[in-house]
């Protein structure tokens, strides 16, 4: 289903759905200069991970990394963002689809609503403030930082517009608001339409609805959060007790085991119980004890098999082998009673609980059939989209991609890379951008204030009484002119209305003024309005501050009101003082070079050159290997039952004849030096070794792992011994061999989630049901025994597991600590010896062969030099690291840099795919333009202070000072990421951090402080 | 590099109980790289005397300088202009540095606001520990580059004593025995024999035992 | 000392604390007016030099704001400024004022009421200590 690129009409793309699919999407796109239309039938954006307390691996805040993420898609100016608007029609093909939206009245103008909350205040049955969920909830205000930054009414229980219409300072409400039709055309559209959570009301043996104290884990995760119903206290809901004892049961409503259960494997139930029993006891009190109850661990995502190791080993997390028969509630103790049978046991036991968390799965409501019917694209059977055998995002028809939880069930980073991919796939549908047309604004030239005596303009806002109503404005106005260097004040009613930014940047110009200061609101979400006014007048945008007393004083402070104005007097006052030591900065802008260096020559990397070639870009392919293909070359057939020998075939082929894409194999990277858009990478080419340096923009790391092949069970030894993929070439190259075999006996987890290499390998257990089910196909009546630790099947692979059940193949249990024992049984055949855990005693089976499931590992050697090389960092198990491990799976930390494929981590070939188009997506934001902004908060090294000490080379989180060859630190300003870490531990004081100096802080502390000296 | 650490505040606001007017010296070589008295050492010192003396009733006049140097006069000389305007100079550099600044200002009183305490090198961020005593006569190419005077607590020259367990010193559990350390490393360059010669005893002459030190490059001497 | 009111500078990093403190105001959230707020881009960025600056020109309590543990923005500045921040505890002591006027407090972007709880919590206790004692003393010594 490969598309080629299209000659289109419309050069915008729709995005179908404002969840952390659908923002990550649109931004690449944005980013990458395309137009797109973001639409959320919801109020605000965020979807179902704005619910979530803290994410797995890292049991980070996640409110904290979405929400830069949120304010920057309402920052982009491609992006047109459409809440509580749907799709309703799609008319004509890629490259030109005629579509109609109906967007449902909000009753606020968003231009207006300065979301100061009055409305909200006064009559909160009508006002709608949250990410999707109903205010009245004890969930509303989730986060400050909703987007769009605006309330909504819910008109049907508005009862006195009027009074509501009579509170809005800002006049944004607008009662004859209606709803409104719109047509548009488009080139793409990507749909990241979220899934729905399994609901467990009506399963009666389990008693969700009877008691209050068994949850769901996302309600579970609204209990833990800080700001959730019991603002962060961990309470059982029946009686407000610290609970004592929790459990977690797995599969709720997935793998088809209750009513109304899906029959696949959500994939992320798994990870996020352990992050929910370990934050538990990490957070709230270790003495709680926590037990999950699960059918198999499917932790099979980068160092997820570490993280439960941990929870296991460090957490003290009790693992029940076991799918619990029921919940019982005691009548007199209250208690929860679950009854199970454990794996290995025949025997029911029971164990009472204070609070039991359902491990609910993800399922499509059924409305989207009706949705895919708009579309015109195929739904699988269980109502995700269908999608191609190689590439996840691309759906039946083209120009219309997925991405996230509609193409299948997953956590938060493999969606982030779906969603990256499906920018990139749809801005293929597109028009090429010719050259890129600057947007950016015209400015005057600043002037020189080097030599000019600071003069402060001070502006007040009065916020629509949000500051006015608690403090008088006035008299702060008078008292900021007395301040020493202040030549202008007054109050400026809403600040950031246009009328008022026109009035400051008039009074800059005439008066002169040449440092500002503006009495408001946070400049979190104002500074940069104010500080494009000042380069509007002709003042340099530095040479600002901005004194919060709205937010931090007026907000906090009612109840006190000449208390918050001395606060506003105090706070004014520091940002005077230190804003008379603010200096004219620079933002550091580059030109770039656009070209690409990929480093890699399998599936992944030559996807990604392609991808890119494909849109224009010159793009370099290192392999160190003679020839392209990498592991992929060597496999036969996919699960789906793809022939990836011709799928790879036509891949090289298409590489190698590609006017933009020069192959370079045998080629290995020796040296690199430079910073994004300015890369000089040297390598020793071929056979000869010549030594040859390209310039680059960008680079994307797609180096791949090894196939692992341990010296273990008699691989190599005996004849009958042989890796899943020897099977896989088998099958296809001798079926009359295979014909032949009476007993075949599999191994998974040999040498991975070992001692030696303890990750999940993820790719063996869809790989051994996928040979097993093939060599069925050619003998149905050949004994196939798989000796599993947890069956892996994760998403969709459920269902071939399930097949294999249904055909007779028999999946057997083992335990690390005892493995199975394979002896040579003659020349042609093995003994496998394993525990039965019905009999519970070792039985042996003549095995005619031994499949071993011997997954990946690394290339450590090959990934050590490219680290060293590229500074980049690894895992312990010799993967690239990359920026966030949940939000950002392809860039790496190093700006410029991208990773996909098996490099980062074991994966399918279609999960690679996926990726590489991903990496190709966030590789060409950054080649958007033909320079880069870098912002002017960057560490600047004094040469005569430094003492060349180190200090600063071991402080940096981002290893960027070095010593030079003049003997001091310095700091390349286009790596920078300018946290002062470095400069609060110089101990020479050389260092300081712009826009941060030493001498403006402490003019702030002078401010506030120098009257209490006397 | 030479090593120190600030010196504790008692000591030091008792030195300048009777002045006012003080200058805090700095220095920026060693003492800067072991972060005891760099700039922002002096400037966290200043704060803190402030502090003190705020707390008696009176404020301080302190003038900070860090000097490239302190134990060279052509950089002490950057001090002259100040030193009519001061009661008294307290030094953050080492002992030289303290005593270069006394040898040249005869009438100003100079107080030392740091303990120096080795010759050492930087373990890791913060961690500085003792390598060289500067005994006047090199051991280090008999004992594999790890030297048995400045690093085994007995400075054994035939080492290890029965103290030696797991590689550990008997005197402090965390430190690694030196001669574990000499032995395991003339091992891995295949010079056990070195390990078999007796070193013989030294000549202490050349260390303090000769009394104080001096050295004369003719070629350079004037 | 019936009406000392304590001046209270918070250092609070861009990401989390500072976030904080903005969604307490628009949760209307009250704390005491006593705590005024220094914005940086990371907790890390905070030097020892500041927080002694704020003590000599008078503060009578001073707290570092920053991430939660494991969610700094940058990765760690945060747990650099929590040692550094021990390290003047002590030195704060050394010269009598005492250490516990100087605290590390963490918090995620969305925790709003620890912030409120915190700066209640802490102007607290810094009424129950007293004023700085450098003022008193200067104050009284003037007079």
């Amino acid at each position: 289903m490969q598309k080629n690129i299209l000659k289109s009409d419309s050069n915008k793309v729709l995005v179908v759905g404002g969840g952390i699919g659908g923002i990550r999407c649109a931004l690449d796109l944005a980013e990458a200069g395309r137009d797109v239309i973001l639409i959320d039938k919801a109020f605000s954006i965020g979807g179902l991970m704005t619910q979530l307390d803290r994410t797995f691996p890292t049991n980070n805040c996640d409110l904290c990394t979405l929400s830069s993420q949120l304010s920057e898609s309402s920052r982009q100016l491609h992006i047109e963002l459409l809440t509580m608007t749907q799709l309703v029609n799609v008319r004509g093909e890629a490259g030109n689809f005629d579509i109609h939206l109906v967007q449902a009245p909000r009753y606020i103008d968003l231009d207006q609503c300065t979301a100061c909350g009055n409305c909200y205040e006064k009559f909160p049955e009508f006002v709608r403030f949250s990410p999707g969920l109903d205010h009245r909830a004890p969930t509303c205000m989730r986060y400050p930082q909703a987007t769009p930054y605006a309330y909504s009414i819910d008109m049907d229980q508005c009862s006195d517009m009027d009074g509501l219409v009579q509170t809005c300072p800002a006049g944004a409400i607008i009662p004859e608001d209606s709803k409104k039709e719109i047509d548009m055309n488009v080139g793409a559209i990507v749909v990241a339409l979220g899934a729905e959570v399994f609901d467990p009301k009506g399963l009666d043996h389990y008693i969700y609805d009877s008691s209050p104290d068994v949850v769901t884990s996302l309600e579970y995760e609204r209990i833990l959060s800080a700001s959730g119903p019991t603002g962060g206290e961990l309470v059982r809901p029946s009686d407000g007790k610290p609970p004592q004892k929790i459990a977690w049961i797995q599969c709720v409503g997935s793998r088809g085991l209750q009513k109304g259960a899906s029959p696949y494997c959500s994939g992320a139930c798994c990870m996020f119980a352990l992050k929910e029993a370990m934050v538990t006891r990490e957070y709230f009190q270790e003495t709680i004890e926590t037990t999950i109850f699960y059918m198999d661990m499917r932790t099979c995502g980068k160092d997820y098999e570490l993280y439960y190791q941990r929870a296991r080993n460090e957490f003290g997390i009790h693992f029940v082998h076991s799918r619990p028969h029921s919940i019982v509630s005691d009548k007199n103790s209250g208690e929860l009673v679950i009854t199970y049978t454990p794996y290995d046991s025949s025997v029911f036991q029971k164990e009472s609980f204070d609070m039991v968390i359902l491990s609910t799965g993800f399922f499509m409501a059924e409305d989207t059939a009706d949705f895919a019917r708009i579309l015109g694209i195929e739904l699988n059977e269980h109502r995700f989209a269908q999608t191609d055998n190689f590439n996840p995002v691309v759906t039946s028809r083209e120009g219309i991609y997925v991405c996230g939880l509609f193409e299948s069930p997953k956590d938060i980073p493999e969606t982030m890379v779906q969603a990256s991919a499906a920018a990139s796939m749809a801005s293929r549908n597109l028009v090429p951008i010719e050259e890129n047309t600057d947007n950016t604004k015209e400015y005057p030239p600043e002037w020189d204030v080097s030599h000019e005596e600071p003069k402060v303009g001070v502006f007040i806002c009065n916020c629509g009484n949000n500051i006015g109503g608690v403090i008088d404005v006035n008299q702060l106005v008078d008292f900021s002119k007395t301040l020493s260097n202040v030549v202008w004040a007054e109050m400026a009613g809403h600040g950031c209305s246009r009328e008022s930014l026109g009035r400051i940047k008039e009074l800059i110009m005439t008066k002169k003024i040449n440092r500002v200061v503006i009495g408001g609101c946070s400049p979190r979400t104002h500074e940069a309005k104010f500080q494009d006014t000042l380069r509007e007048a002709g003042l340099n945008k530095y040479l600002f501050e901005m004194a919060n007393i709205r937010d931090q004083d007026t907000w906090d402070h009612l109840d006190q009101p000449e208390m918050a104005a001395k606060k506003a007097r105090d706070l004014i006052k520091m940002a005077v003082t230190g804003v008379i030591h603010s200096r004219p900065l620079t933002d550091h802008i580059l030109p770039i070079n656009r070209d690409v260096l990929v480093v890699g020559g399998g599936v992944t990397g030559m996807t990604a050159a392609l991808n890119l070639a494909d849109q224009g870009f010159k793009v370099y392919l290192v392999e160190k290997n003679p020839q392209l293909g990498g592991m992929a070359k060597d496999i036969r057939k996919s699960i789906e039952g793809e022939n990836v020998q011709s799928y790879m075939t036509e891949l090289i082929k298409k590489t190698l004849n590609h006017d933009r894409i020069q192959v370079m194999t045998g080629t290995i990277i020796v040296d690199h030096s430079g910073m994004p858009g300015l890369f000089k990478t040297g390598m020793q080419v071929g056979k000869q070794m010549f030594y040859r340096q390209i310039n680059h923009g960008v680079t994307i790391i797609a180096t791949g792992a090894l196939m692992n092949r341990p010296g273990e069970y008699l691989l190599d030894e005996h004849e009958a011994v042989m890796t899943q993929l020897d099977m896989d070439a088998l099958i296809e190259d001798q079926p009359d061999k295979i014909k032949a075999y009476k007993n075949v006996v599999m191994i998974q987890c040999v040498d991975s989630r070992s001692d030696n290499n303890p990750n999940c390998s993820r790719v063996c257990c869809q790989a051994a049901v996928k040979n097993a089910l093939r060599i069925l196909d050619l003998n149905p009546d050949t004994r196939i025994i798989i000796l599993y630790r947890d069956m892996r099947t994760y998403g969709f692979y459920e269902d071939y597991y399930r097949m294999a059940r249904q055909r007779g193949v028999i999946f057997e249990n083992y335990k690390k600590d005892n493995p199975p024992k394979v002896n040579s049984a003659g020349d042609k055949q093995v003994e496998v010896t394993f525990r039965d855990r019905v009999l519970g005693r070792d039985i042996s089976v003549p095995a005619d062969s031994l499949c071993l499931s011997t997954g990946f590992i690394s290339d450590d050697e090959g990934s050590e030099d490219l680290a060293m090389v590229f500074h980049l960092q690894r895992t312990s198990d010799g993967y690239f690291l990359e920026d966030h491990i949940k939000l950002r799976p392809v860039d790496l930390p190093i700006p410029g840099f991208f990773v996909a494929g098996t490099a980062h981590a074991p994966k399918t070939i279609r999960e690679s795919i996926a990726q590489a188009h991903a990496a190709a997506a966030r590789a060409r934001t950054l080649l958007n333009s033909d320079k880069i902004n870098l912002g002017a908060s960057v560490a600047r090294v004094d040469s005569a202070k430094c003492a060349a000490c180190l200090i600063c080379v071991r402080a940096c989180p981002f290893g960027i000072p070095f010593i030079n060859a003049d003997g001091y630190s310095e700091i390349d300003p286009s790596k920078c990421h300018g946290c002062g870490v470095c400069a609060s531990e110089c101990p020479a004081r050389a260092i300081q951090l712009m826009q941060f100096e030493d001498d403006q802080i402490i003019a702030k502390l002078n401010g506030l402080l120098e009257r209490k000296v006397a | 590099m030479i090593t120190a650490e600030r010196k504790p505040m008692e000591e030091l606001t008792e030195y300048v109980k009777n002045h006012d007017r003080i200058l805090l010296v700095g220095c920026n070589e060693c003492v800067t790289v072991c972060a005891a008295g760099g700039r922002k050492e002096v400037a966290l010192l200043a704060s803190a005397l402030q502090m003190d003396a705020m707390q008696k009733g009176k404020t301080l006049d302190i003038t900070e300088i860090t000097l490239e140097r302190q134990c060279d006069p052509e950089y002490i000389e950057e001090l002259t202009p100040h030193i009519d305007q001061v009661d008294a100079v307290m030094s953050m550099a080492c002992g030289c540095g303290v005593q270069e600044i006394a040898r040249r200002f005869k009438n100003t009183p100079v107080f030392p606001a740091v303990n120096t305490k080795f010759m050492g090198a930087s373990e890791r961020q913060g961690v500085w520990a003792e390598r060289c005593q500067g005994c006047g006569s090199c051991l280090l190419g008999l004992t594999g580059g790890i030297c048995p005077i400045a690093r085994c607590a007995k400075r054994l020259l035939n080492g290890p004593c029965g103290g030696s367990s797991n590689g550990k010193c008997e005197i402090n559990p965390d430190l690694d025995c030196a001669w574990q350390l000499i032995w395991d490393r003339l091992k891995a360059l295949g010079m056990e024999k070195q390990y078999e010669e007796i070193i013989p005893a030294k000549n202490w002459v050349s260390g303090r035992g000769g009394g104080p030190r001096k050295i004369i490059r003719e070629d350079l001497a004037e | 000392m019936e009406n000392f009111e304590p001046v209270i500078v918070a250092f609070c990093c861009h990401y989390c604390a500072y976030t904080a403190a903005d969604m307490a105001g628009s949760k209307r959230l009250s704390y005491p007016p006593n705590v005024k707020i220094v914005r940086v881009p990371c907790s890390g960025k905070v030097d020892a030099i500041h927080i002694m600056k704020a003590f000599e020109k008078g503060a009578d309590g001073v707290y570092v704001a920053g991430c939660l543990e494991g969610d700094c923005h940058f990765k760690n500045g945060n747990m650099k400024v929590s040692r550094r921040v021990n390290y003047i505890k002590k030195l704060l002591d050394e010269i009598g004022i005492n250490g516990d006027r100087l605290e590390m407090v963490m918090m995620s972007a969305g925790m709003g009421d620890y912030f409120a709880k915190k700066a209640t919590e802490i102007t607290d206790k810094i009424r129950s200590l007293g004023p700085n004692p450098t003022k008193t003393v200067l104050g009284f010594a003037q007079k």
